[in-house]
């Protein structure tokens, strides 16, 4: 077996600063599948990039790069096109953003071919569709005609895959190719991208940060931290026995579905007579500005009891992120009634001195902490301000609180006048958590509170909810894509797709026996090691 | 092929309902965007109008300067200018009149407007043209180089650029004659020439000066257009898969910045009609806009208007054009999902 990528003590960063990369080595044998697992800014995306010869403007790097004995850090600009266009493809993480959007899926697919293989149109689209039909699309000449913004993110993924495979490249790299998905459409494009490279016989480099993905694509695997290799290996022996602390660490961190006595959820003793928060009939129609409606949520009943905790698991357009505004009132239902500690909600947008109420009882942490935080705030500040609202402390004593909170979150006294750019995604996380802690709440809305998170930050974050539950009582709910999350935390768990509740019951028994058709498909579709025998069936 | 079962086909009625719907919505689009630019004409016909009351002086009595205002004489003018009409019945005459094509009489050339305006509006439109093709070939090759050579290049542009934005028309124009014209006589410094290559030739200074400042601009929405390109994912997708440079830029990235470019570019372009004045008056030009200033001095209200109105008729019509043609260029915003 001739070795297809080699890459050999690669060292690259910018002059004056401590290197992105150092002397990172691994290699690609022909027809083989190889994981590069590691957090953001591990430097993964710049170890694949630099095997196309894509190298950041103004680095400095050292080392050997090679693709078929091709260097790319020296060879010219003529030798790189042509390593493009007829060895190695590249499939980007975030299809939205890496097909242009202002061309139709047609162009994006035979401008390759037509400009570069001298195809003419006709030819170059029949080649197109084809590739389109092989990677599972169906009508595909139709949607040579459309533009990016009219197909969905899975079938613009496969597109992209499409536009990889049209040239049958010897390589193939995955720049976490299923991270901006949904768990039912990642398990469609893992399977595809597993086929392709099975019946091909192509080398594949995959790229992720999630463990269980590349336990169910690929062999081997390297781990990457801070931009060097701690450890590789057989994918089996190095999740079942990992050497070093780091890869202990992320597989310990990986979330897992845990059932039955495993699961860290106590049962909540004894139903609550009066719940926390009660449902009934809830929904939610948006109307679109050019006529016809859009119903976000279709008749949801549920009721969560004081101090318990309730998962809402489901799909992005499953209308799960409604339901958590209208439970926050930042969105006000069109039907139905939503009670929280017996107090009904009024059908029209609260006045200011209802919300600042209904804000004392209930807060809300959002997916994306660098969004959700004011950037010109310092974390402290932000923390105490709440403190003076909803506590009413003087100036002095709200610091203090801040203080000591932000310190229970874990974030240090020498923190507190950092501005939130200063913070890594978790540190945020944390921040955020600690502005809605510092209301007092009894309800805790966390909509997707992880999802942007590194495996291990998601891991500390989770505890940290964990913890605080069991502390103060909080009542808990949690909406997510990740059943696995849900399992940890949640005693409950709701169903949703397509707007409805199409189950819920008790965290272990759903899990463990799925009455909907749906729910099966989407515990069917997390991603598994290869060595588990078991076949997905979708 | 199993693969296939997990790509939701949309239900089968679907499609149909789309297309329907997609050819209707072009139509409508445009549509509403023409009854946009018929509203927009009418309220600034009634701006232009209107706006003489606010003006002090009679326009009669401006007539007879230098004779001793005879009543009868003056009422005679009045009567034949319409001017004792009361001030919606004028409009309305007026408002008809331009529908015929009958912009109404100069006071002071004693002529139909429309005569005063043919002789001149070639030359300005001429000018204009000159210079827009001018601003789109220089601006957008300025701004263009200058986003590709990062470093010294685009300082160096960038520089000049600021220097040539804040040079006002006039002293362009007289450091261009006294370069051009004076210094190496290439160019004439007056006149509009005899049509065909001369008019070009002499127009060529002219419309050089006009443009300066615009050019600049231009220049600055392509290079801040075209970085924000660059640095998008699927120019990155579209290297990796081999294209050339050239391909890239053109296809992916000027292509993607055209939408901003452009609507600039239109704003500027229609405003050239009203700048153009100085510039007639520099080289001796005899266009509208001289014709407006001079008509403003004598109180020549049917000229002003007529002038004023073409030129906000070429202002909202060049904007209106515009827009229509965005969707073309980037067809998210006929979807209306454009979220830039």
């Amino acid at each position: 077996m001739s070795q297809l990528l080699q890459i050999e003590n690669f060292t690259l960063g910018f002059p004056g600063r401590p290197p992105l990369l150092d002397s990172v080595s691994l290699h690609v044998n022909d027809g083989e599948a190889v994981a590069l697992v590691g957090e953001s800014g591990s430097g993964k995306s710049l170890t694949t990039r630099a095997a196309l010869g894509l190298l950041p403007g103004g680095s400095e790097s050292s080392g050997l790069v090679s693709v078929q004995g091709l260097d790319t850090l020296t060879a010219s600009k003529q030798r790189l096109m042509e390593l493009r266009r007829r060895h190695a493809s590249m499939i980007f993480q975030d299809p939205r953003a890496g097909i242009n959007p202002v061309r139709t899926v047609g162009d994006f697919l035979t401008e390759t071919l037509v400009r570069l293989d001298g195809l003419s149109r006709a030819e170059a689209t029949e080649r197109a569709v084809a590739q389109l039909e092989q990677v599972g699309l169906r009508r595909a000449g139709g949607l040579m005609d459309q533009h990016p913004h009219q197909l969905s993110g899975g079938m613009l993924q496969r597109v992209m895959i499409a536009a990889a495979l049209l040239n049958s490249p010897d390589l193939l790299l995955c720049d976490e190719p299923t991270t901006a998905q949904d768990v039912t459409t990642q398990a469609g494009i893992v399977k595809l991208l597993r086929e392709e490279q099975q019946s091909r016989g192509m080398g594949m480099l995959f790229i992720t940060h999630d463990l269980n993905l590349a336990a169910s694509l690929c062999e081997r695997v390297y781990v990457l931290r801070r931009g060097e290799v701690v450890e590789h290996g057989p994918t089996r022996t190095v999740f079942l026995t990992p050497e070093q602390d780091y890869t202990r660490q992320l597989v310990e961190a990986t979330p897992v579905i845990e059932t039955g006595a495993g699961s860290s959820v106590a049962a909540v003793p004894g139903l609550d007579p009066t719940p926390l928060l009660k449902v009934s009939g809830l929904s939610k129609t948006y109307q679109l500005p050019r006529g016809g409606t859009v119903t976000a949520l279709e008749g949801a009943d549920f009721s969560l009891p004081e101090g318990g905790s309730l998962g809402i698991v489901g799909e992005s357009g499953s209308g799960k992120s409604t339901l958590a505004r209208l439970v926050v009132a930042l969105e006000t239902p069109t039907s139905g009634e939503l009670t929280l500690r017996d107090i009904p909600r009024p059908q029209r947008p609260l006045r200011a001195s209802e919300r600042k109420a209904l804000a004392k009882e209930v807060q809300i942490v959002f997916q994306d902490p660098y969004l959700s935080l004011d950037p010109r705030i310092p974390v402290g500040n932000a923390v105490a301000d709440v403190f003076r609202l909803h506590q009413k402390q003087g100036r002095k004593e709200a610091k203090e609180s801040s203080r000591s909170l932000l310190g229970r979150v874990g974030i240090g006294p020498e923190r507190f006048d950092a501005l939130p750019r200063a913070l890594s995604g978790g540190q945020r996380q944390r921040v955020a958590l600690a502005k809605a802690l510092a209301a007092r709440p009894r309800l805790l809305v966390l909509d997707e509170a992880t999802s942007a998170l590194d495996v291990s930050v998601q891991a500390q974050v989770l505890e940290l909810v964990e913890e605080l539950r069991d502390q103060l009582g909080l009542t808990i709910l949690f909406v997510t894509h990740d059943l696995a999350v849900v399992s940890r935390l949640c005693s409950e768990v709701v169903v949703m797709h397509q707007g409805r509740i199409v189950e819920q019951g008790p965290t272990a028994r759903i899990l463990e026996d799925p009455g909907d058709h749906y729910t099966r498909n989407l515990i069917a579709s997390r991603p598994r090691p290869l060595w588990d025998a078991e076949p997905v069936t979708a | 092929m199993t693969a296939t079962d997990h790509v939701q086909a949309p239900a089968p009625a679907a499609p149909t309902r789309k297309r329907a719907r997609d050819r209707v919505r072009p139509v409508l689009f445009i549509a509403k965007k023409v009854l946009s630019l018929v509203a927009t004409l009418f309220v600034a016909s009634l701006a232009v109008f209107f706006s003489r009351f606010l003006v002090p002086g009679d326009p009669a009595r401006f007539l007879l300067r230098g004779r001793s205002p005879k009543p009868e004489a003056l009422e005679e003018i009045t009567r034949q200018f319409g001017l004792d009409k009361p001030a919606w019945e004028q409009y309305l005459n007026w408002l008809g009149g331009i529908l015929h094509g009958d912009w109404g009489r100069s006071l002071t050339y004693r002529q139909d407007v429309s005569d005063v305006l043919l002789g001149r509006l070639p030359t300005t439109l001429q000018l204009v043209a000159l210079a827009a093709v001018f601003i789109t070939v220089l601006g957008l090759f300025a701004g263009i180089v200058a986003s590709l050579n990062k470093g010294f290049g685009d300082r160096f542009i960038l520089i000049t650029l600021t220097a040539a934005g804040a040079v006002p028309p006039f002293v362009a124009a007289i450091a261009l004659v006294a370069l051009f014209s004076v210094g190496l006589g290439w160019f004439p410094s007056f006149g509009s020439g005899d049509g065909g290559w001369d008019r070009i030739w002499h127009l060529t200074l002219p419309a050089l000066a006009l443009g300066i400042t615009y050019i600049a601009m231009v220049a600055r929405v392509t290079r801040s257009s075209m970085n924000e390109q660059l640095l998008r994912e699927h120019v990155e997708v579209a290297t990796s898969r081999g294209l050339t440079r050239g391909s890239v830029v053109a296809r992916h990235v000027l292509r993607n910045a055209m939408g901003p470019i452009l609507t600039v570019s239109g704003v500027l372009v229609a405003g050239l009609l009203v700048s153009s004045a100085i510039i007639e008056r520099t080289f001796g030009l005899s266009g509208i806009g001289q014709l407006l200033v001079q008509s403003i001095d004598r109180l020549d209200f049917g000229v002003v208007q007529a002038i004023v109105m073409v030129v906000v008729a070429a202002f909202v019509l060049v904007n209106t054009v515009v827009d229509l043609v965005q969707p073309l260029i980037d067809p998210r915003i006929a979807a209306g999902t454009e979220s830039r």
